[in-house]
């Protein structure tokens, strides 16, 4: 057999939101189906650099490793994406990973995304139920409904397409595709709809939907699929419907 | 009048579903999850939550829904509380539903339901193969609706360690620890919930998320809280191999028509579709007529091992079968499907659609956990209440399908109401509790953390679990033999003295993963020597609990509750007897009717 | 973001105003323009009848400032405004919609800056009365020359990316079809507009009239 392969992996460490970053490269022994989350397990185990130094396990968010939790995103060979599908094979070497860019630092891979559910608390991202209380069956919704609502409902709130989109950053609050889209499903929804001209009203402030600009990045950088510059062109469009009946209606 | 004061512990279905309820009642809840509570484990659950709806005119009732969930548990569950979350159930259903759940709809607009595993009805209401993340996600918009009217308050990213006891017994508050500025801080509370999920890692590799330790309800079973039918530990018996996580395949690829087999000769090497039909060994279908590729996943999952280990069967001599989907229309896979499918295509690089996926049986779910009454979801602790997958009431020895996502809500609406009237007709309530009781508690945490952080030595504590996992994977899973379960103990006590070495490589005081894996690892080896002794006592078999040395269930000696308690440091078993007033225990055989 | 809030924020307005007025009237006069300024296609004498006929239009001061200059300083102002605020990507992610993201920024640049010396070397230095004369004479200035031409094809390319933005933006193309038929429609425009500019620039270089058999034979 052959020597054992190794894979070349690059980190971007800081030990802090206010520490100095630096780059830290690891040689791993290549396993098949490996992908990201294993090397920063490897790396756990023993911490040793490329160099021999010593050095502190990698800090970084995961949970349910199969991309339906939204926790592991990160910059891998530059791009936005999930660590847990990123397999080692399908990457370029060394393989430079980096914490997302868009979103407070938490320590080395971990960020603090809490801008997107604070967003989605300001769009009432839910349905206004009475109570929890028997009140017989829901609304009845069509099959057509049902597909159009199911792939935006796939939101894993990865944050993935903030982190691509160039609105998104330091001068403006823009809230990005995400929220975008959830409020194009709530306001699908029979019952969700009571609160369509809130979650539109929100979406016109500050940091709302005006601040896309079309570049449509978000919707390459989606790990679900989500048709989000649909959902941008169907908010955009009652948005100003609404603002333009208000201001006819007064 | 006093304001009372409840905290949960866990935002997974069951947790979100007390905070709902509690916030409801008009009390503050102080809400704490490792994870943001949007990526709790529930996301993971794939195939559907059960509900006897009969919307498909086939005649299902409540009361077979019932009797399938006892059958299924082999009569260990019970009964009265199963009863009636099997009547609640289509109260759930129609509740998800008006939450906005988009479950997949007939073309009249109503409910869509499939068949799972233990059953002959479709009874399973689905969104797409992501039911759980849809249910999830509904349950975490309504409590961020409350969050918003600041009924509830969140304390994301921030782990249990320990209950606040006060000298009489009555737990008063808990004891947390930022993950971040790992600043250990107690909170007090009238009544606590637990909702803090399963314990996989235990395991080593499972279908379970990351943070499913079972690193709480350890914690809880040494200040005093019983933990009961530990032993029974439900393997999967389909998921996608891999080093980091043992993927699910879902029952649902099953319950859409999805086939199991495996190559009749041993020596067949040729591509799955080039075998002929008559050359391939659909045993299931051939072992259980009446059940099929649907029989439930205890008997699924030894009849994998049988066809890999006895018979050696297994593809290219390798531990999986195949599952294949390949003869179902492309278009019925995609719409019912998708999610899960997508995930094999991207975890192995192959399409489930043109090639039959290879499985292999993994460690899925725990019955066993957190002793709870048979009334309101109370601990054996005043104060201390459980709901969802880390208690253990509703499945017995075995969970059907799709019964956990129902068991979880309907724990968690029990568990909040429950709280809060206990809460309320306290006397004295946590505000009157010495400063002391909290102090002496936080001291207690703060210690233990420091002296990990300053001890030396050579044991790392990945490498402690993973050979934490090997042991528990190889021994106290599918096929339970007393011998080997008593090296497994000794194996596990070998390692927790070994982990009193552990060199955390990282002294920061900063976002330290490190430093609290290494604390789960400890109560995850206590969890685990609960599981393996109450394994090697019970010397029968019974839904997963399976010892070829005892191959029948023998309800004359064991049909009783283990409930292991912690006394004088040590584990203790006890038992106490099974409430079977609602249907008398019979065989559970699945290769013929029931 | 305020969930009491019911009225636009003046962000969501001024953005939309900005969107609005590059279609119309920028992008309408840029129509307009290169219409008028076909004539030099067919001969000297169509071009500056057809200038002189500009000149008289009633009410011209107001349609000229209300309808072209103050749009027009609002758009490339808030334009550029819009471009501080972004911040581009388009090394990491060099996704087509990410390139025209950028090229709609630059272009923007040029054309305003473009535009601006265009109007005011032919209308203000020229009070309105410029002849196909001045500005052939202009045209044999290579510098001259080249600053219209990348001038021309950077307005059309605008023009072209941001039909597109606006059918978008605003929702009437809202499927990924729909996207990109109204993709493929901007492109077509772009491609006109840059065709029809750099055949009447060649007209004022080369003193060339393709349309002149249009006009009745002179005795
Ligand atoms: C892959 C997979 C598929 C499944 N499919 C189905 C299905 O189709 N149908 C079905 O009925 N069941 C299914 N199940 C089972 C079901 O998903 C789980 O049993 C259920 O989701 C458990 O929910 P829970 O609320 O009890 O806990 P979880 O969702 O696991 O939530 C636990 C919560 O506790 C928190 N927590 C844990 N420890 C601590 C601590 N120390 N401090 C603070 N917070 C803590 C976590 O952050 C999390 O918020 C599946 C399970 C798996 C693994
Ligand atoms: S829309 Fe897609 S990219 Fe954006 S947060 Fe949701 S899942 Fe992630
Ligand atoms: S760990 Fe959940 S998405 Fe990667």
């Amino acid at each position: 057999m052959a020597e054992t392969k190794q894979v070349i992996v690059s980190v971007k460490r800081q030990a802090g939101p206010k520490e100095g970053a630096r780059w830290e490269e690891f040689s791993l022994r290549w396993r098949p189906s490996m992908n990201v989350i294993i090397c920063l397990r490897d790396i756990a185990e023993n911490p040793v650099t490329r160099g021999g130094q010593k050095t502190t396990p990698i800090s970084y968010d995961s949970n349910c490793l199969e991309e339906i939790c939204g926790s592991c995103a990160m910059l891998i060979n530059g791009r936005a994406r999930m660590a847990c599908s990123a397999l080692v094979d399908q990457l370029e070497q060394p393989i430079r990973i980096a914490p997302m860019s868009k979103f407070p630092l938490v320590r080395d891979l971990a960020v603090d995304r809490q801008f997107m559910f604070e967003s989605l608390k300001r769009v009432k991202a839910w349905i206004p139920i009475d109570g929890t209380y028997n009140l017989g069956e829901g609304p009845r919704v069509s099959p057509e409904i049902q597909e159009k609502g199911y792939p935006l409902s796939n939101c894993i709130s990865c944050g993935n397409c903030l982190e691509v989109c160039p609105q998104v950053n330091e001068h403006n609050q823009f809230v990005g595709a995400a929220i975008i889209s959830q409020v194009r499903l709530f306001n699908m929804h029979p019952t969700g709809a009571m609160n369509k001209s809130e979650r539109l009203a929100a979406l016109m402030g500050p940091g709302g939907i005006q601040e896309c600009a079309n570049a449509q990045n978000c919707v390459h950088a989606c790990p679900k699929g989500i048709p989000l510059t649909e959902s941008i062109a169907e908010v955009n469009r009652d948005a100003w419907k609404q603002a333009l009946l208000g201001w006819l209606a007064g | 009048m006093r304001q009372p004061k409840i905290i949960v512990v866990g935002g997974g279905l069951a947790g979100l579903m007390t905070t709902i309820r509690v916030a409801e009642a008009g009390i503050p809840v102080d809400l704490f999850s490792i994870v943001p509570v949007k990526r709790s484990h529930s996301v993971c659950a794939q195939g559907g939550i059960n509900a006897a709806k009969n919307q498909k005119g086939e005649g299902d009732t409540v009361d077979k829904h019932f009797d399938d969930t006892i059958y299924g548990g082999d009569f260990l569950a019970n009964q009265p509380l199963v009863k009636r979350m099997c009547e609640a159930a289509p109260g759930i259903i129609d509740l998800l539903d008006r939450m906005g759940v988009m479950f997949n709809r007939t073309p009249e607009g109503l409910l869509d339901y499939r068949r799972f595993g233990g059953t002959l009805y479709h009874r399973t209401a689905f969104a797409g193969a992501t039911t759980g993340q849809q249910l999830l996600y509904a349950l975490d918009e309504q409590v961020r609706r409350h969050e918003s009217e600041g009924k509830v308050k969140k304390f994301e990213g921030a782990t249990f360690l320990s209950a606040v006891i006060d000298k009489g017994g009555v737990c008063r508050g808990i004891c947390a620890m930022d993950l971040r500025s790992m600043e250990v801080k107690t909170y007090a509370a009238d009544a606590l919930v637990f909702a803090t999920g399963g314990n996989g890692a235990i395991f080593g590799r499972s279908t379970n998320s990351v943070v499913c330790t079972g690193s709480s309800q350890a914690a809880l079973f040494q200040q005093g809280v019983d933990y009961a039918n530990g032993e029974f530990i439900q393997v999967h018996p389909t998921a996608i191999p891999g080093e980091d996580k043992l993927r699910l395949m879902s029952e649902s690829a099953r319950g859409e028509g999805g086939r199991v087999w495996v190559p009749r000769s041993p020596a067949d090497k040729r591509a799955p579709r080039s075998i002929p039909e008559a050359q391939r060994f659909y045993f299931l279908e051939e072992w259980y007529p009446k059940y099929g590729n649907l029989v439930p996943r205890d008997i699924a999952t030894r009849a994998i091992h049988r066809i890999v280990y006895q018979e050696k069967l297994g593809i290219d001599g390798q531990p999986a079968v195949y599952l294949d989907v390949t003869h179902i229309p492309r278009e019925t896979l995609d719409r019912k499907l998708e999610g899960i499918l997508e995930i094999y295509e991207k975890f192995c690089g192959v399409d489930p659609r043109v090639e039959p996926m290879k499985v292999f049986p993994a460690m899925h779910y725990t019955m066993g956990g957190i002793w709870v009454n048979a009334e309101d979801q109370a601990t054996n602790v005043p104060g201390i209440y459980a709901a969802g997958e880390c208690e253990y009431q509703y499945h017995g020895a075995n969970r059907l399908g799709a019964n956990s996502l129902v068991s979880c809500i309907f724990g968690g609406g029990i568990a909040g109401p429950a709280a809060v009237k206990y809460a309320k007709n306290l006397e004295k309530g946590a505000e009157s509790t010495p400063s002391a009781v909290f102090d002496a508690e936080r001291k207690r945490q703060e210690e233990k953390n420091q002296k990990l952080i300053s001890q030396d030595g050579s044991e790392n504590p990945i490498t402690l679990w993973r050979e934490l996992g090997d042991v528990m994977t190889e021994h106290v899973t599918v096929t339970r033999i007393n011998k080997n379960l008593e090296m497994a103990d000794a194996k596990i006590r070998v390692l927790q003295e070994r982990s009193k070495k552990i060199n955390l490589s990282d002294r920061a005081k900063w976002s330290n993963q490190t430093l609290n894996f290494a604390r789960e690892l400890e109560n995850m080896m206590v969890l685990a020597r609960v599981i393996t002794l109450g394994a090697l006592a019970r010397n029968e078999s019974r839904g997963a609990h399976y010892k070829p040395d005892f191959p029948e269930r023998d309800d004359a000696n064991w049909l009783k509750t283990t409930r292991a308690k912690w006394v004088n440091n040590d584990i203790q078993l006890t038992y106490e007897p099974v409430d079977i007033s609602l249907i008398k225990p019979r065989p559970r055989r699945y290769d013929a009717a029931k | 973001m305020s969930s009491t809030t019911t009225q636009p924020d003046t962000s969501y307005l001024l953005r939309k105003l900005h969107s609005f007025t590059g279609l119309l009237p920028v992008g309408a006069f840029l129509a307009e323009h290169f219409w008028s300024n076909s004539s030099a296609l067919v001969s000297r004498a169509k071009y500056d009848a057809t200038s002189q006929e500009l000149q008289t239009i009633p009410f011209r001061l107001i349609v000229e400032w209300g309808g072209i200059f103050l749009p027009m300083l609002f758009h490339g102002g808030y334009g550029i405004y819009i471009w501080l605020r972004g911040k581009s990507n388009v090394s990491a992610y060099p996704w087509v919609g990410n390139w025209l993201y950028v090229t709609q920024r630059y272009t923007g640049l040029i054309a305003f800056a473009y535009i601006g010396w265009h109007l005011y070397t032919e209308r203000w230095l020229t009070h309105g009365t410029s002849t196909y004369e001045s500005v052939a004479m202009d045209m044999q200035n290579p510098w001259y020359l080249t600053f219209f031409v990348v001038g021309v094809l950077a307005s059309s390319f605008h023009l072209g990316v941001g039909i597109w933005n606006f059918l978008c933006k605003w929702g009437l193309a809202a499927t990924v079809r729909a996207q990109q038929a109204a993709g493929q429609f901007g492109a077509l425009v772009g491609v006109a507009f840059s065709v029809v500019g750099i055949l009447i620039i060649l007209s004022f270089r080369f003193d060339w009239h393709p349309f002149s058999a249009y006009l009745p034979p002179t005795k």
